[in-house]
C-alpha cells in the first residue's frame, strides 16, 4: 500500500497553501485518502511556511513523518526540510546547485516562477508545480485537468486553458529527467473517484455550529480559531447568522450571553489568551444559567506563546476557569467528522442543562484536513427548550433536576430576570444565605445528570498496555497502536473526546485497563491528573510533548516502546 | 405608581439621587405606553446597577462594566425588545469604557443610562473616572492625579446618534430626556447627574443646582461642532438636555439589509438541507 508524504515549502504568500489544496483535491478525485496540514509562521508575507500532504489508498488519519517528495519554492525550504527527506526521496524546485554528497536524494532544479512568467503571469507557478508533482507520482492527469476546469469555471475559458498549459509545462519539465523511483503502482487509489470528502478542522467546527442552529457568533480574531469565524462569516448571508467582531474577548462572550438570554443559539471562539479574558463571562453564563458554547483553539502558552503552533495545554484551565464552582461540559473532538457532531451535541446539551459547554480544539485539528469516505450528521440538532411563562414565572425555580424552565424575554407576560448576583427563585439578588445554599446545590446537582450524557471514550483493548489520549491526537495514537500491534506489541487505545464530566461507569472502567500510558501535548499530563483525581488511581506513565509540534506516529511508536521496556 | 415599579426592598442610602432616577425612568416607561414584558433592563455592578431589580421588567444584571455588550446581543437577535443598559459611572466609563466606544460605532437601538455621581458608592467612596482632579478619598488621600473623563464630549467626537445630560433634581427635564432617548432609533447615551449623599461631599444636590441650566429652545442639537463645544461646558455652568443627535441607520436595520433577516431566534433552514448544500464543497 502506498503511503507517501509530500512537503511544499516557501515564503508566506508564495502559494504554498494553494499547491497543497489543489494537489489534495486532485488526489481525492483519484481515490486517494489525504491528510494535509499547514505549518505557518505568524506573518502575512515572508517567513517560512509549509504544507504537508500525506496520502494513501487506505484510510489515514495522522500527519506524516519522513518525506518522499519535497517541493522548494525558496532556498530556505531546502535548508529546513531536507533533513527529513527520505534517502530515496526526491526534491524539486529552487534548490542549491551544489548538492551535498552526504545527501543522496535526487534533486531536480525547476524554476517555477520563470516558467510561469513565460506563460504570462507568476500566478501559474503553483499549477506548474502541481503538474510536476502529478508527473513524478504518476497520477492520472485527466482528473487533474477536470479539476482545473471545475475550479476555474467562473474565471473563463482562457484561464482554464492557461492553467492546463501550466499543468502540462510542469509535467513536461519532469519528463525531461530520469526519475529514479516509482512512487505508485497504479494511477488511482482504491476508491471510485468522487467518493471521498476532504474536511478541515475549522471548517467542520463552523459547519457543526451552523447545523446546530447557531445564529449569533461573536468573537475577536485569534489564531488558530479564526478559521471558524471565516467559515461561518462566509455563510452568514446564506443561513442568516449574525457574526460580530467584538472589540475584545470580554465583549465577545458577553454579547453571546446576551443573544442567548434573548433566545438565540450563540457561541464564541478564541484561543487560550482570549479565553483568559472570557473567564469572568464563563462564570456569568454559569450563574445566570444561560446556555453558551465556547470554543478554545489551543496553542502553546503561557501568554502569547507560540501563536501558530499546537498544544493541549488548556485542559486544566478550562476545567476550572472562573471563580468558585459550577458545572460545565468539556469536549475535545478527535477529527473533523467528530467536530461536526460534537458541535451539535454542545449546543443541544448547553441548552438542555443551561450550562456552558467548552470545546477544546487545537492548531493541529484547526489547520489539518482529513479524508473521509463519507461525511454524516450523526447528531440531531434540537430546538431551544423554552416555556411560555405567566406573571408568576420564576426563572430560577428550584426543581429536582436543578434545571429551571426557561422563558425568553418578550415572548409572554413572564418577566425573565437573570442575575449574576446570588439570587432568589425569581432572579432578584439576595443575601439570604440559606437560599444561597439551595441555589448553589441546584446548579451543582445538574452535574450528576450531565455525567449520564457524556459518551464513553473510544476503547480498543490491548494486552500489554493501553495508550491513553484525548482530542485531536486520536489519529496519531490510532496509527501508532496499529504499528505497534503489527510489530507484535499488543497495546490498546483509550481515547477521550468527552472529557468532563465522566460517568461513574466510565471512571470504574478506566481503572481496569492494562498499563495506561497517557500521551498529551502538555508538560504535566493534565488528562492524567484529572483521571487520577477522579478515579483515585495512578496514571503515572506519561509521554508529554510541549514543543508546539503535533505528535508523530514513528516517534511515538519508539517512545511507547521505550516506556514499556 | 407606575406599573414599572415593584415592591422589592431598595438598598440605597436615604436621600440618594438614584431614587428620583428610578421614579422618573419608571414613569417615562409607562408614559411611553410600553408593557413591562417588552422592556429589558441590563445592568452591570454597583449601587446604580441594582436599579433594574426595582423596576418591573425583564432584567439581565450581569458583570461589572459589561452591560453594553449584553444589551447589544439581546437587541441584535430580537430587535422588537426595548433594551436599556443602566449602570454607574465606574461601570460604564471605567470598567466598560471600551464597550461604550464600540457601541457608538455599532449604533444598536439601545439606550445607555449612566448614573453619574462622580464617585464609587458600592466599594465605598473611591474616585471614579468622572471625579474631578484632586478629589480626595481613602484610596486617593492626596487627591486624584488624573483628569476627569468627559463622556458627552467623547460621544459627540465619535458622532454618537444621541446624547443627553439630565439631573435627578430636574424631574420633568429628566423624564423628557428618558422618553426621547428610549424612543430614539439608535444608540442613545444619557449621562445623569445623580448626587451621592454619602461619599461625594463636593458634587452635592446644591452644587449641581447652582450650576445646571436647561439648553435654550434655540439650541441646535444637530450641529456636531457646536454640540461638541457645548459638551465642553462644565464647572460654573452645566447644560442639561439633548446635546447632540444624529439620525443614522441602526445595527439591526443594517443587518436586515445584509442578511435579509431580523429575528434570529430560530435557524433559517433545516439542518439536513444545510448539510446537503455544504457537502459537495468538501468533495
Amino acid at each position: 500500500m502506498p503511503d507517501l508524504t509530500i512537503t511544499i515549502g516557501g515564503e508566506a504568500g508564495q502559494g504554498v497553501q494553494t499547491i497543497g489544496e489543489v494537489l489534495s483535491r486532485i488526489l481525492i478525485r483519484n481515490g486517494f485518502y489525504v491528510f494535509s496540514i499547514q505549518d505557518y509562521h505568524s506573518r502575512i508575507r515572508g517567513g517560512h511556511n509549509s504544507v504537508q500532504v500525506r496520502f494513501s489508498d487506505q484510510p489515514i488519519q495522522a500527519i506524516g513523518t519522513d518525506m518522499d517528495l519535497l517541493v522548494c519554492l525558496n532556498p530556505e525550504t531546502q535548508e529546513i526540510h531536507q533533513p527529513a527527506l527520505k534517502k530515496d526521496g526526491i526534491m524539486i524546485g529552487t534548490i542549491s546547485s551544489t548538492p551535498s554528497p552526504s545527501l543522496p536524494s535526487s534533486m531536480i532544479s525547476i524554476h517555477f516562477n520563470e516558467m510561469a512568467k513565460e506563460l504570462g503571469n507568476r500566478i501559474f507557478a503553483n499549477i506548474i508545480a502541481v503538474g510536476a508533482l502529478i508527473e513524478i507520482l504518476g497520477i492520472d492527469e485527466k482528473i487533474a485537468e477536470l479539476y482545473l476546469e471545475e475550479n476555474f469555471q467562473k474565471k473563463g475559458k482562457d484561464i482554464i486553458r492557461l492553467n492546463k498549459e501550466a499543468l502540462a509545462l510542469g509535467q513536461n519539465e519532469i519528463r525531461r529527467h530520469q526519475i529514479s523511483r516509482k512512487f505508485l503502482d497504479k494511477r488511482n487509489g482504491s476508491q471510485n473517484p468522487g467518493n471521498l470528502f476532504i474536511v478541515g478542522g475549522n471548517e467542520a467546527l463552523g459547519l457543526g455550529a451552523i447545523l446546530a442552529g447557531c445564529t449569533f457568533y461573536s468573537a475577536y480574531p485569534m489564531t488558530p480559531s479564526t478559521g471558524v469565524m471565516n467559515f461561518i462569516s462566509s455563510r452568514s448571508k446564506k443561513y442568516g447568522i449574525i457574526v460580530e467582531q467584538a472589540e475584545d474577548e470580554i465583549a465577545a462572550i458577553n454579547m453571546a450571553i446576551g443573544a442567548s438570554y434573548a433566545g438565540a443559539k450563540a457561541m464564541t471562539a478564541t484561543s487560550g489568551g482570549g479565553f483568559c479574558l472570557m473567564a469572568e463571562g464563563l462564570g456569568l453564563a454559569a450563574m445566570t444559567e444561560t446556555p453558551i458554547v465556547i470554543l478554545d483553539g489551543m496553542r502553546p502558552g503561557p501568554s502569547t506563546g507560540l501563536p501558530t503552533r499546537t498544544s493541549q495545554g488548556d485542559l486544566e484551565f478550562v476545567l476550572s476557569a472562573s471563580h468558585d464552582e459550577f458545572p460545565r461540559f468539556v469536549f475535545a473532538p478527535r477529527d473533523p467528522q467528530d467536530a461536526i457532531d460534537t458541535m451539535i451535541r454542545a449546543f443541544n446539551l448547553s441548552d438542555y442543562f443551561q450550562v456552558p459547554v467548552i470545546i477544546l480544539s487545537d492548531q493541529y485539528l484547526a489547520d489539518s484536513n482529513w479524508t473521509f469516505s463519507q461525511i454524516k450528521v450523526n447528531e440531531q440538532p434540537k430546538n431551544t427548550q423554552t416555556v411560555i411563562g405567566d406573571q408568576n414565572y420564576q426563572r430560577y425555580a428550584l426543581t429536582e433536576s436543578g434545571i429551571s424552565p426557561r422563558a425568553l424575554p418578550g415572548m409572554s407576560d413572564a418577566l425573565v430576570i437573570a442575575d449574576s448576583d446570588e439570587h432568589d427563585e425569581i432572579g432578584h439578588l439576595t443575601e439570604d444565605l440559606e437560599l444561597r445554599v439551595q441555589m448553589h446545590q441546584k446548579r451543582m446537582k445538574k452535574i450528576e445528570k450531565m455525567r449520564e450524557k457524556t459518551r464513553p471514550p473510544f476503547y480498543k483493548a490491548g494486552k500489554t498496555a493501553t495508550i491513553v489520549g484525548w482530542g485531536s491526537t486520536y489519529g496519531v495514537l490510532y496509527e501508532a497502536r496499529e504499528k505497534l500491534a503489527k510489530s507484535g506489541v499488543d497495546v490498546g487505545l483509550l481515547h477521550f473526546n468527552d472529557i468532563y464530566p465522566l460517568s461513574k461507569d466510565i471512571l470504574t472502567f478506566i481503572k481496569s485497563v492494562p498499563q495506561p500510558v497517557v500521551v498529551e501535548g502538555n508538560y504535566q499530563g493534565q488528562l492524567a491528573r484529572l483521571l487520577e483525581r477522579e478515579t483515585q488511581t495512578p496514571f503515572d506513565c506519561r509521554i508529554n510533548r510541549y514543543d508546539g509540534r503535533p505528535f508523530f506516529v514513528n516517534e511515538l511508536v519508539n517512545q511507547i516502546r521505550e516506556v514499556l521496556s | 405608581m407606575s406599573p414599572f415599579r415593584n415592591q422589592i426592598e431598595i438598598a440605597w442610602c436615604p436621600g440618594c439621587g438614584n431614587f428620583n432616577l428610578l421614579t422618573d425612568l419608571s414613569e417615562a416607561l409607562s408614559e411611553l405606553g410600553l408593557k413591562p414584558s417588552q422592556v429589558v433592563l441590563v445592568s452591570g455592578i454597583g449601587q446604580a446597577a441594582k436599579a433594574p431589580h426595582y423596576i418591573q421588567a425583564n432584567v439581565f444584571n450581569g458583570l461589572h462594566g459589561r452591560s453594553i455588550p449584553v444589551a447589544f446581543g439581546i437587541q441584535a437577535v430580537n430587535p422588537e425588545l426595548t433594551v436599556i443598559a443602566e449602570s454607574g459611572d465606574g461601570c460604564m466609563y471605567g470598567e466598560g469604557g471600551n464597550h461604550l466606544i464600540h457601541a457608538i460605532r455599532r449604533n444598536p437601538n439601545i439606550t445607555v443610562i449612566v448614573h453619574d455621581n462622580q464617585v464609587y458608592g458600592l466599594t465605598k467612596g473611591q474616585a471614579s473616572p468622572t471625579s474631578e482632579t484632586d478629589f480626595v478619598s481613602k484610596t486617593q488621600p492626596l487627591g486624584t492625579v488624573s483628569e476627569s473623563f468627559h463622556p458627552i464630549a467623547l460621544a459627540i467626537s465619535q458622532d454618537v446618534s444621541f446624547v443627553a445630560r439630565g439631573f435627578t433634581g430636574d424631574k420633568e427635564g429628566l423624564k423628557s430626556i428618558f422618553k426621547q432617548a428610549i424612543q430614539w432609533k439608535g444608540f442613545s447615551l444619557v449621562d445623569v447627574l445623580q448626587p451621592c449623599v454619602t461619599f461625594n461631599r463636593i458634587n452635592t444636590f446644591g452644587w449641581y443646582r447652582d450650576r445646571v441650566y436647561p439648553l435654550p429652545e434655540e439650541y441646535d442639537p444637530e450641529d456636531q461642532v457646536s454640540a461638541f463645544k457645548k459638551s465642553l461646558e462644565w464647572g460654573d455652568k452645566i447644560p442639561l438636555g439633548v446635546i447632540y443627535r444624529h439620525v443614522k441607520s441602526v445595527f439591526s436595520d443594517r443587518i436586515f439589509e445584509k442578511l435579509g433577516r431580523k429575528d434570529f431566534l430560530n435557524p433559517t433552514s433545516n439542518y439536513q438541507t444545510v448539510f446537503e448544500d455544504e457537502k459537495p464543497g468538501f468533495e
